[in-house]
């Protein structure tokens, strides 16, 4: 198979399950003294750590001291 | 007499072929232009933008990454404005109003872009709710840029702390 032909299988495959999932409008929480909760439709990039995350919900540490950045390991409550 | 606040420190930088205005209400730290050229844009010098640490060229190129309407340029020619194209520049809401309504239809169903600035906040763009402390804001095709050093002074919103405190992350 042509490598072209595995990216346009990847992607409808993508596709549908995009489809089947149907995520629900994207919603951004400032949860008070704790972290960013993202839920929904979106799409986390970044690029520093690369990562790339469609999950649906993630929770993002805003006060700077996760040991898992982008992401909250709890260390606001330390 | 006391000045307007909502537009004093507003700014003007010229070289011999453009001028990039500045405008700090509208900045919402996102760095992307330090980033890319901080030959140009040092936001610890002042003042903070040197427009002959760079090639006209590369200083457009920068300015056009700005996420809000805080960077924008145009030729000192004026001649020469009138030909620049959205192409040239992603502040579409300033220069070509009439494609706004395209263009959030479009992005009705894309996924929000929640970016993770290296070092900085981060930048979320689209069409989404925003819930906070008791508050609920529907964000339009527009973009918000929260805290994630724990230092800004508008939570959650970032004001450019993080380069004071020598975030990483």
């Amino acid at each position: 198979m042509e490598s072209t032909d595995i990216l346009v299988l990847q992607v409808n495959s993508m596709n549908m399950e995009e489809n089947k999932e149907n995520k629900s409008p994207a919603v951004v929480e400032v949860i008070d003294s704790g972290p960013l909760k993202i839920s929904g439709n979106f799409l986390l990039i970044d690029l520093k750590k690369d990562i790339s995350d469609d999950s649906g919900e993630v929770y993002l540490c805003r006060c700077g001291r996760s040991g898992n950045k982008p992401y909250c390991d709890r260390s606001h409550k330390k | 007499m006391e000045k307007d606040k909502s537009f004093s420190g507003n700014r003007k930088y010229s070289n011999n072929e453009i001028t990039v205005y500045w405008k700090p209400s509208a900045c919402i730290h996102a760095s992307y232009c330090y980033r890319e050229l901080i030959e140009v844009f040092d936001p610890s010098s002042r003042p903070w933008v040197d427009m002959n640490g760079a090639p006209t060229a590369r200083i457009i190129e920068t300015v056009n990454m700005c996420p809000t309407e805080a960077l924008t340029w145009k030729w000192n020619d004026k001649e020469k404005n009138n030909a620049v194209g959205i192409d040239q520049t992603n502040h579409i809401k300033f220069r070509r109003p009439e494609l706004i309504e395209e263009s959030a239809q479009e992005s009705k169903e894309n996924p929000v872009s929640v970016k993770i600035m290296a070092d900085g906040p981060v930048v979320i763009k689209g069409n989404f709710t925003l819930l906070y402390s008791g508050n609920e804001k529907k964000i339009n095709e527009s973009l918000i840029s929260i805290c994630r050093c724990g230092a800004s002074d508008h939570m959650p919103f970032c004001d450019g702390k993080h380069r004071h405190i020598g975030f990483t992350g």
